[in-house]
C-alpha cells in the first residue's frame, strides 16, 4: 500500500483535519463528563445527552432556518437532559448507573420517535450549516494551517469552550469545589460547600457540553439528522475520561489520539481500496480501540495510583454519610 | 422519611415503558393512516394483511423506498398495512417484532433487511403466515427478494467514466457484502466501458450507521483524486451529500433520490423500487400461490431498478454520445440482450 498517500503532503493534512473533525464532538462530551465525574457523579447517560442535543440542534436550525438558533437549542436540550440526570441522581439520590443507562434508552427511543413523527415518510430533511472560516495568515501556514485554521466556525468555538472548561475545573474556586465534592463531600459540606448545588451545576455543564458535541456533528458537519447519529460516541467519551485519568488535558489528548487512529483507519481504507482490497478492514476498524486500550493499560501501570474521584458514583446524604 | 433505592429504577421503568409505548404508537401510525385511505372500509376485507418491518426511520434513503412502496399498495387497497420503523437491528430484537405481527394474524410479514436469521425461527412456528426478507438461501415459508442495484450502477459507471477529469472515481460502502460489492464492481465495469483509463477507489467503511465517518472516508477519496463518487448504504449516502457539495465533485445517489441535498453535484441516483416485489407478494398471498422458498427477483426489466438522472446537475456536462450509449445499454438490459456482470465477492 502507498503509505506516502496518507502521511505525505496533502495526505497528512487530510488525515489530521479528519482526526480533528472526528475527535471534537467526542472531546466536548468527554470534557463535560470529566466535570461531572470530578464532582462525584457517574453519568452514563452521555450518549443520550449527545443524541438529544443533536436532535434539538437539528429541530432548532430546521424550524428557525438558523444554525445559531440550532446551536443554542442543542446546548439547551443537552443541559435539560443534564438537569434530568441531576434531579434523579442528586436530588432523589437514586442509583446513578441505572439512571444513566435509562437516560440513553429514553433518548434513543424519544429522538427516533420524534424524528419519525415529524419527518417520517418524506425525503431526508436538511438544515443550513455553519460555513468554514479560514483565519487570515494562520490558515495559509503549510501543514498546520488547513488543519487548525481553515475549519468550521463552530469547531473554533468548541475549541474555545474546551479550554474554558479546563480553566473552570482546574483554575477557579468553583473548580476546586467540584473536585472537593468528588473526593470528600463530607469535608466540603463541613466548610459550607453546597454539595448538591455543585453536583447539579456540574451535571448541567456536562449536559450542555454533550449537547454541543451532538450539535457539532449535526450543524458543523452533516447538516442533517438521523436516528442514533452519534454512533456510540458518548460511550467512547466515558471510556476516554477513564483513559485520561479524570484530568481534562489528558482526556483531551486521549480523545485526539482516538480521533487520529480513527481517521487513520478510515484513510487507510480509502487509500488501499480497490473493490477487492487486500487490506483486512476489520482489523483497521478495531485499531482506535486497540490503541486506546493499550495506552489505558500502560498509563494505569505506570501511574501506580488510582486517579478516580473517591466519591464517584456515591450519592451524598448530609444526615448519614454516603449510603 | 428515607427514599428507597428502588425508587429511581421504578421511575425510570415507567419512563422507558412510556417511551416504548410512544414508539409503538408511532410505528403503527404509518400503516394505520394508509389503511384508512379512500375506500379502506370496503377494501380492508379483501386486502392482504401486510406488516413491514424497517430497520431504520422512514426518511432514511434505504427505508424510505420500502415505506413508500408499501404505502402505495395500501392506498390502492391491495394491502391492509402496518409498519414498524426503527426496529432493533439485532437478530433477537428483530425476531420479536416479526413474531408480534405473526401473532396478530398478519398474512404477509416483510422484514426489510438481511434478516433471514431473525425470520426463519418465527416462520417455523407460524406456518400459515408468509414471510419475506433479503437473503441468499430461502427456507421454509420464508421467501427472499433481491436488490439488483448493480444493474443501475453499471449505467451510472458509464456516465462516471465520461465525466471524470482525473480518471479516478470512487465508491463508499457500509460493509463488503454481496449487494455493495456487486454495485461497486458494476460501477467500475461501466466506467471502464466509456473510459478504459479510469481507476476506482473503494472504501468499506465498516459501519452502516455512521454518516460522519463515511463523509471522512469520501473526503479521503476525493483527496486521492476521485471526482465521481458512488455510495452503498444509507449513512454512506447521507455522508456523501455534504462531502460532494463541499468539494464540488460529482456523486450518484443510493436507492432513494436525495439529489435535493446537493442539486448541482448529484448526476443521478441508482433507484431501487420494491413496489413490484411487494405487489407480487401480496397478489401471491391472496391467490394462495406464495410459495415456500420462492425468490422474488425484479431487476431493471421489471421496474425494480433504474438510473434516474438529475436535471439540475451542473458540475460537468454529460456528452450526448454517452447519454445515447447509456440509453442503448439500458435497452439491451431491458430486452435481455446484455447482462451486467454480477460479481458479488472478491472471488468473483
Amino acid at each position: 500500500m502507498d503509505w506516502s498517500a496518507i502521511f505525505g503532503g496533502s495526505g497528512l493534512e487530510v488525515l489530521l483535519s479528519s482526526a480533528v473533525l472526528l475527535a471534537m464532538p467526542t472531546a466536548l462530551a468527554a470534557l463535560g463528563e470529566t466535570v461531572c465525574e470530578r464532582a462525584g457523579v457517574l453519568n452514563l447517560g452521555l450518549e443520550g445527552m449527545m443524541l438529544s442535543g443533536a436532535l434539538g440542534a437539528f429541530l432548532g436550525a430546521y424550524y428557525a432556518h438558523s444554525p445559531v438558533v440550532g446551536t443554542l437549542c442543542g446546548v439547551l436540550v443537552g443541559a435539560a437532559m443534564g438537569a434530568l440526570m441531576a434531579f434523579l441522581s442528586v436530588t432523589l439520590k437514586t442509583e446513578q448507573v441505572i439512571n444513566g443507562i435509562a437516560l440513553v434508552l429514553f433518548a434513543q427511543g424519544m429522538t427516533a420517535f420524534l424524528f419519525e413523527k415529524l419527518f417520517g415518510g418524506g425525503k431526508q430533511p436538511t438544515i443550513p450549516g455553519i460555513p468554514d472560516l479560514k483565519i487570515p495568515l494562520l490558515g495559509s501556514i503549510p501543514g498546520v494551517g488547513p488543519v487548525l485554521f481553515d475549519q468550521n466556525a463552530l469547531l473554533y468555538a468548541s475549541g474555545g469552550v474546551a479550554v474554558a472548561i479546563w480553566l473552570l475545573l482546574m483554575r477557579t474556586r468553583f473548580g476546586l469545589s467540584v473536585r472537593a465534592v468528588g473526593e470528600r463531600p463530607e469535608a466540603a459540606d463541613a466548610v459550607a460547600v453546597d454539595v448538591a448545588r455543585i453536583r447539579w451545576i456540574a451535571l448541567l455543564i456536562c449536559g450542555a457540553m454533550a449537547g454541543l458535541g451532538g450539535t457539532l456533528l449535526v450543524i458543523g458537519d452533516l447538516n442533517l439528522f438521523q436516528p442514533n447519529i452519534t454512533g456510540g460516541r458518548g460511550w467512547v467519551a466515558i471510556a476516554l475520561v477513564i483513559f485520561g485519568r479524570w484530568n481534562p488535558l489528558l482526556v483531551f489528548g486521549g480523545v485526539l489520539l482516538f480521533g487520529f487512529t480513527d481517521a487513520l483507519q478510515v484513510q487507510v481504507r480509502a487509500v488501499s481500496g480497490g473493490t477487492n482490497t487486500t487490506v483486512p478492514y476489520e482489523l483497521f476498524q478495531a485499531l482506535p480501540y486497540m490503541v486506546t486500550l493499550l495506552v489505558l493499560v500502560t498509563a494505569s501501570v505506570v501511574a501506580r495510583y488510582s486517579a478516580q474521584p473517591a466519591a464517584l458514583g456515591i450519592p451524598f446524604r448530609k444526615d448519614g454519610g454516603r449510603s | 422519611m428515607r427514599r428507597t433505592r428502588l425508587q429511581g429504577p421504578a421511575i425510570w421503568l415507567v419512563v422507558v415503558g412510556l417511551t416504548a409505548l410512544l414508539a409503538a404508537c408511532g410505528s403503527d401510525n404509518g400503516g394505520g393512516s394508509t389503511s384508512t385511505g379512500a375506500g379502506a372500509s370496503t377494501t380492508a376485507k379483501k386486502a392482504v394483511g401486510m406488516a413491514l418491518v424497517l430497520p431504520c426511520g422512514s426518511s432514511d434513503p434505504w427505508c424510505n423506498q420500502g415505506y413508500n412502496a408499501a404505502r402505495k399498495l395500501a392506498s390502492q387497497g391491495v394491502v391492509d398495512l402496518k409498519v414498524t420503523t426503527g426496529a432493533p437491528q439485532d437478530t433477537a430484537g428483530a425476531s420479536q417484532v416479526i413474531r408480534q405481527y405473526a401473532q396478530t394474524g398478519k398474512q404477509l410479514v416483510v422484514a426489510y433487511s438481511t434478516w433471514a436469521d431473525a425470520t426463519n425461527p418465527v416462520a417455523t412456528k407460524f406456518r400459515k403466515t408468509n414471510f419475506a426478507t433479503f437473503g441468499i438461501k430461502p427456507t421454509s415459508n420464508v421467501a427472499l427478494f433481491d436488490e439488483p442495484i448493480y444493474q443501475g450502477a453499471y449505467l451510472a459507471g458509464m456516465i462516471a467514466g465520461a465525466v471524470t477529469k482525473s480518471n479516478v472515481i470512487s465508491g463508499a460502502a457500509g460493509q463488503d457484502v454481496p449487494l455493495c460489492h456487486a454495485e461497486m464492481e458494476a460501477f467500475q465495469a461501466g466506467a471502464k466501458r466509456t473510459n478504459p483509463k479510469v481507476k476506482q477507489l473503494t472504501t468499506y467503511v465498516g459501519d452502516w450507521n455512521d454518516a460522519a465517518k463515511s463523509q471522512q472516508a469520501i473526503l479521503g477519496q476525493v483527496n486521492r483524486g476521485s471526482d465521481v463518487v458512488l455510495a452503498c448504504g444509507g449513512a454512506q449516502a447521507t455522508g456523501m451529500a455534504q462531502a460532494i457539495k463541499n468539494k464540488n465533485v460529482t456523486g450518484f445517489g443510493y436507492v432513494s433520490d436525495t439529489s435535493a441535498q446537493a442539486p448541482k453535484n448529484f448526476a443521478g441516483t441508482v433507484i431501487y423500487d420494491p413496489y413490484p416485489y411487494f405487489k407480487k407478494m401480496a397478489e401471491d398471498t391472496k391467490a394462495g400461490k406464495f410459495q415456500p422458498a420462492k425468490l422474488y427477483s425484479f431487476g431493471m426489466p421489471q421496474g425494480g431498478v433504474k438510473l434516474q438522472l438529475n436535471p439540475s446537475y451542473s458540475v460537468a456536462k454529460i456528452p450526448a454520445s454517452v447519454k445515447a450509449e447509456v440509453a442503448k445499454v439500458q435497452k439491451q438490459i431491458m430486452d435481455g440482450s446484455f447482462k451486467v456482470p454480477y460479481v458479488a465477492s472478491g472471488n468473483g
